[in-house]
């Protein structure tokens, strides 16, 4: 058990940035059309999806290296319960079938991350050492 | 109480949140494929043993991890069935995340990973037991 816990602020991290890396593949799609165009989403992007494709790729670059975790998180999170209620909670109530988990599931990670901070290894953490 | 006390006093109870919210979404996938609840979706009837086997995971450990009971080895059981999951289907389907529809399984496998380590917080029955074992 000990063991456990003093893994657990290393695998917060690995979480941190899987997730985030997850986040940021999505708004490099709507940008960049890379690895592939986003499915459904229009060209050119209208503003409300730039500035959630934005949001994607510039938050997803910071909480990946884990730098200003907690205000990004908090932005993150948002932006994807937002994007739940905007487009996924309008096919249908159930998150499996509205194509919505993910989203919810990004924006509880992330607001996990504003109480928990990045973890062990982060930017962040780094920082924290170094003062 | 300053403004990062008051954070890390809110820590284990949004983690309790993220563990609640992410069993219920993992519970829905295996109640669609052994029930039809809320509706079929894509999996052969009848389930061959693999997915009747994935199902049956989802919806007891699901609900297990709901409760937070026995938080950190049913959260282990079912990373490890998320893992096998992404490289038995949606590895197959291509190498991005975003494209193979595997980033749920992703998030989920790293999620119960971490309350593998962390546990399952303040609210949740572990916790309720612990704190009545004390008693």
């Amino acid at each position: 058990m000990d063991r456990l816990n003093a893994w657990s602020p290393r695998v917060l991290s690995l979480l941190r940035i899987i997730t985030a890396l997850l986040f940021m593949e999505h708004g490099l799609m709507k940008l960049f059309h890379f690895p592939a165009p986003q499915p459904g989403a229009p060209d050119p992007l209208p503003t409300i999806l730039l500035v959630a494709a934005i949001l994607e790729v510039g938050g997803g670059a910071l909480l990946t290296l884990g730098l200003f975790t907690r205000a990004a998180a908090f932005i993150c999170s948002g932006e994807m319960a937002a994007a739940y209620f905007l487009v996924h909670a309008k096919s249908g109530p159930w998150p499996a079938l509205n194509g919505g988990d993910d989203a919810i599931l990004m924006c509880w990670v992330f607001f996990y991350l504003v109480f928990a901070g990045g973890g062990a290894w982060s930017v962040d953490a780094l920082v924290r050492k170094r003062a | 109480m300053t403004a990062g006390t008051r954070l890390a006093l809110w820590r284990p109870r949004v983690l309790s949140l993220l563990r609640i919210i992410a069993a219920l979404l993992f519970m829905e996938h295996g109640l669609i494929k052994h029930f039809h609840f809320p509706a079929r979706h894509g999996a052969p009837v009848p389930l061959p043993p693999t997915l009747f086997i994935a199902a049956t995971i989802e919806v007891i450990g699901g609900g297990l991890l709901a409760l937070g009971l026995f938080t950190r080895p049913v959260a282990f059981l079912c990373a490890g069935e998320m893992a096998m999951a992404y490289f038995g289907f949606n590895n197959k389907i291509g190498p991005w995340p975003a494209l193979n529809l595997g980033d749920v399984t992703i998030l989920f496998c790293w999620i119960f990973l971490y309350l593998f380590c962390e546990g399952g917080g303040a609210w949740s029955l572990d916790a309720l037991r612990r704190r009545l074992g004390r008693a």
